[in-house]
């Protein structure tokens, strides 16, 4: 959950990415962390095995715009993929404010998209949340390569919900869309806290959702 | 995000106060306090030392984990934890079912007065965090305090 500090000025909110084993988090906070203005942003810590898996989280600190004087603050998250962490990844959702989900598009990956995706929607469920109520965007991770799925396969396995969501194709081991999903979540994440202020003047969408944003379909 | 809390400026000032005061008599470094989430909710000593927000988020999930740790030993959670270094250390101790209170210390102070000190602290930072605003944060923007362009971008 956010917490807006009057004194220092500053409003925190906390982003996952999540998603099936060897999706491609980690690689997605690689390439924030590495192309990201470094004043903006604070080490990425990886709590990984010696295979460069996953074990805990991964965590990335980033500064976003100021709004009225405050600093907002995004911190990033990745859970471990592996299914046998599930304990872990209800450790890291906690308090979660926005989530981004890694698709990985090869056709033999389609059944851990959907059991992992099942398993957020579970986790969230544990902490008195629902993916209806949370912020979330959806990547097809790793378009490059060849034995992908076709997006609108895709769309129809992990974004059928009634309320269907802004997803992207992305490479993240080169960055495409990789800013552009981030972004997207953001806004969304955002736009929500900007109606959770009960002040009259505040009543209804305040802040500006693109929807068309760049690789959004 | 039902119930946003807040911390005006006058609650920043009175934990500030119980924080100095922790860290006065049980002679640490520094404090800080976070949900469990892994949020910042307050800080207070030497920030010079290190990345608070990293170090906030790792011991959130220090604690959660040993606290799955005591369940299995038929705990509900380990109300402490403590890691010796060999000059620098780490107290941990929980202040309530959503928040934590990290203390690190050198070899000015000994984990016994930290870890005694810290009780009292903890309950009265309790104490405080229970009476936080929430609700209504009073804090709004619209569009044009947020422009359409990225918040972050791909240098």
């Amino acid at each position: 959950m956010s917490i807006i500090n009057y004194a220092s000025r500053e409003i925190q909110f906390k982003i996952v990415y999540y998603g099936p084993a060897l999706c491609g988090k980690t690689t997605n906070l690689g390439y924030i962390h590495q192309r990201i203005n470094p004043e903006n942003r604070g080490d990425l810590v990886s709590l990984a095995t010696a295979a460069d898996r996953t074990l805990f989280f991964d965590f990335l600190p980033l500064n976003a715009v100021v709004i009225k004087g405050f600093v907002t603050k995004f911190q990033l998250y990745t859970v471990p993929g592996q299914v046998i962490y599930d304990a872990t990844r209800q450790l890291v959702l906690r308090s979660v404010d926005g989530v981004v989900f890694v698709a990985d598009s090869q056709w033999e990956k389609m059944e851990e998209n959907v059991e992992s995706f099942k398993n957020l929607e579970d986790n969230l469920a544990k902490q008195n949340l629902s993916l209806d109520e949370t912020p979330y965007v959806i990547q097809y991770n790793k378009r490059d390569l060849e034995n992908i799925a076709p997006v609108n396969y895709l769309e129809y396995v992990l974004n059928n919900r009634k309320k269907r969501v802004q997803s992207f194709e992305v490479v993240s081991s080169t960055g495409q869309n990789v800013f552009a999903s981030l972004n997207a979540v953001s806004q969304i994440l955002l736009h929500k806290f900007s109606k959770q202020s009960d002040t009259p003047e505040t009543a209804g969408p305040r802040v500006a959702v693109p929807m068309e944003a760049a690789g959004a379909r | 995000m039902n119930g946003i809390p807040f911390l005006t400026i006058q609650d920043v000032a009175t934990l500030d106060g119980v924080l100095a005061d922790f860290l006065t008599k049980s002679e640490a470094e520094l404090t800080v306090v976070i949900d469990r989430g892994g949020n910042v909710i307050s800080q207070f000593g030497d920030m010079t030392v290190m990345d608070v927000t990293i170090i906030a988020a790792l011991a959130a999930g220090s604690f959660a984990a040993t606290r799955e740790l005591a369940r299995r030993i038929g705990e509900l959670e380990f109300n402490a934890l403590y890691h010796q270094g060999n000059g620098n250390h780490i107290f941990m101790n929980s202040v309530d079912d959503g928040t934590i209170m990290i203390t690190v210390f050198g070899k000015r102070t000994t984990v016994g007065l930290v870890r005694f000190y810290s009780s009292s602290t903890a309950q009265n930072v309790a104490v405080l965090l229970n009476g936080l605003s929430r609700g209504g944060h009073g804090f709004s923007f619209d569009a044009s305090d947020i422009t359409s362009t990225s918040l972050f971008a791909d240098n």
